[in-house]
């Protein structure tokens, strides 16, 4: 082993120690990187590439739509549009056995479809359902479980910052990737009600019938959400036309939920400061996280550390088959640990060129692609299990009476679905490829 | 350990980059406008804003290093929690003032590297290419943000040791 890559490994060491004993994530990242940086290039190089480096991440214009997209969510969160999606979701189904519950899963899709974030999508969501759910007597494992596992619809449905950060990380193109994330996500809203319909089928007592509403009742609802589609149709749609890129589409998805949550009287200067304030928390972290990982990706591509274990996995004599899901496997595994996007930007400059040299009997656009939904999808599945479950606390959180314990029970079957969708995107990569290639 | 009530001092930083993270807000709002402007100047009138993907670049590398500040003042950089959720208040208060002690060091040395950026950057008269905007102009926001971090972290440090977080949060992170 030479000198540079065993400098490398130490780092990846080093970098594991600082983010167990509570260092952030994004410091340890830039610190380690800069270390490395230090003792494999010199001083020199170091102190000249910070002059441009941190004003060279944060330009990148490809990651501009990442703070549009988290302002649309937090305005649209404070705009009512969650109350006006819930009210014709459970017009729809509430009457079904289980029905408000899938109302619940409905309007989390339609709210991932302007928002980029399951956290934001999670706790909007359950501040609108959460009491319904109550109202009508859900068993509150079903009830909390739902609404932590629908949270996640929040970036499996385009638009999705984990999306736009991946498709920056292995320059795939943006537009593509959104494109491809639709059909399976329609398909976890799916699979999503049907996990409630067995649910409450097992134990009928769990899920109650909902109150058959009048005609009018549901005429009116429809209508209420007839903004929301207008939003998403121009935003997510002018986008899949090729009528804008994402950037200028992001603007005006902002600027459209402002005008409706103004329009609604929702919105006031208050609102919007918070909003801007939530924007600054979340999208601050994510640059952060990304200037860091930038500094680390220098270091390990110096060290060779992503070449040595691109080596090692394609000698190791596994199918390519074997490999994909190992690395799937140790991304659940690591989803015990961080946050799905640290996870994303501190993996892939490992995972993709080990994923880039394997055959699946496609072409190596096609593989970016599939890869990066699988990668997704497997990546937010931390976010609805133990220890560190994020949509779980959030959800939980609102619900004080209920133990944390049985949300995760909640949340299991879900969980077992997401397990079912990714061995069939496994499977079946056409669900995945179809809508891209479709379009291109 | 109880929340005592802030150090005034604290308050003024924490309010200050409330109030500069709002301003990066608008930074942000206003390349949001000058997007639509575009769409819809090129859409009604086919003219469009020339230059778009400047004002996005420059803008949003603006805003964004404005959000910085806010940002770690209000502890919401994630870091994982697991290994050292049960320790008692003590040692947790000494990971967050190592937390905020090497955040303080990146802030830090980065704004020194930074300001030779600017300078070199002035030297060159570096410009983007459509507006011919120097780009020296867009480092000083980001220079004062950097500084703000520097502060923002110090006060971290401080009531890490003092034992005065106010968003100590529990298990979450």
């Amino acid at each position: 082993m030479g000198f540079e890559l065993l400098i490398g490994l130490g780092g990846l060491v080093a970098l594991v120690g600082l983010i167990a004993i509570r260092v952030p994530v994004a410091y340890a990242m830039a610190t380690v990187g800069m270390a490395g940086i230090f003792m494999l290039s010199g001083p020199a190089i170091l102190m000249s590439q910070l002059k441009s480096l941190g004003f060279g991440v944060f330009s990148n214009y490809d990651l501009s739509v990442v703070p549009m997209f988290i302002l649309m969510g937090q305005v649209a969160s404070k705009a009512g549009l969650s109350q006006a999606l819930f009210r014709a979701a459970n017009a729809w189904l509430g009457r079904l056995p289980g029905g408000v519950a899938m109302a619940a899963i409905a309007a989390c899709a339609g709210f991932g479809s302007v928002c980029g974030s399951s956290l934001a999508t999670a706790s909007t969501m359950g501040q609108v359902a959460l009491p319904e759910l109550r109202r009508y007597k859900y068993s509150p494992a079903l009830a909390t479980g739902t609404l932590a596992a629908g949270g996640v619809l929040g970036i499996l449905i385009p638009p999705s910052v984990v999306l736009v950060i991946y498709a920056v990380l292995v320059e795939a193109n943006i537009v593509t990737m959104f494109s491809a994330a639709l059909l399976p996500g329609l398909m976890a809203v799916l699979f999503f009600m049907v996990v409630i319909a067995i649910y409450v089928w097992l134990v009928p007592d769990a899920g109650p019938k909902g109150e058959p509403v009048s005609r009018a009742e549901l005429l009116g609802a429809t209508a209420g959400i007839l903004p929301v589609l207008g939003i998403f149709g121009l935003v997510i749609g002018g986008i899949y036309m090729g009528l804008f890129t994402p950037t200028p589409a992001a603007a005006i998805g902002v600027f459209l939920v402002v005008v409706y949550g103004v329009a609604r009287r929702m919105v006031s200067w208050g609102a919007m400061r918070d909003a801007v304030l939530e924007t600054a928390k979340a999208s601050g972290m994510i640059y952060m996280i990304v200037l860091g990982a930038e500094l680390l990706k220098i270091f390990m591509s110096r060290g060779g550390v992503p070449q040595a274990a691109a080596e090692m996995m394609l000698n190791s004599g596994l199918s390519a088959h074997m490999i994909l899901i190992i690395l799937l496997l140790s991304l659940i595994l690591l989803g015990c640990l961080m946050d799905s996007l640290s996870m994303i930007l501190l993996v892939m400059p490992f995972f993709w060129p080990v994923v880039a040299q394997l055959d699946f009997g496609m072409s190596p656009e096609d593989t970016k692609i599939w890869f990066g939904v699988l990668a997704l999808i497997v990546v937010e599945l931390g976010l609805i299990t133990p220890p560190v479950g994020m949509n779980v606390f959030v959800i939980n959180a609102m619900a004080r009476d209920v133990p944390m314990m049985e949300t995760f029970k909640g949340a299991m079957p879900f969980f077992a679905a997401e397990v079912v969708r990714v061995v069939l995107l496994i499977a079946f990569p056409a669900i995945v490829l179809f809508l891209p290639n479709a379009l291109s | 350990m109880a929340t005592t009530n802030p150090h005034p001092a604290s308050l003024l930083v924490r309010r200050a980059t409330a109030i500069w993270a709002l301003l990066g807000g608008v930074v942000i709002g206003l390349v949001v406008a000058a997007n639509v402007w575009s769409v819809a100047g090129g859409a009604l009138f086919s003219r469009p804003v020339p230059g778009v993907y400047e004002i996005v670049q420059v803008g949003v590398a603006m805003g964004m290093f404005m959000f910085l500040p806010y940002c770690q003042i209000t502890g919401a950089n994630v870091s994982a929690d697991i290994f050292t959720a049960r320790l008692r208040g003590r040692a947790q208060d000494s990971l967050a003032a190592l937390g905020s002690t090497i955040a303080l060091a990146f802030a830090a040395f980065l704004l020194w590297r930074m300001y030779y950026g600017l300078i070199d950057l002035q030297e060159y008269r570096e410009t983007t290419t459509i507006y011919q905007f120097p780009i020296w102009i867009a480092y000083v926001p980001v220079l004062i943000s950097l500084a703000l971090l520097s502060l923002a972290a110090l006060v971290n440090l401080i009531e890490a040791v003092t034992g005065t977080t106010p968003e100590r949060e529990g298990a979450v992170h």
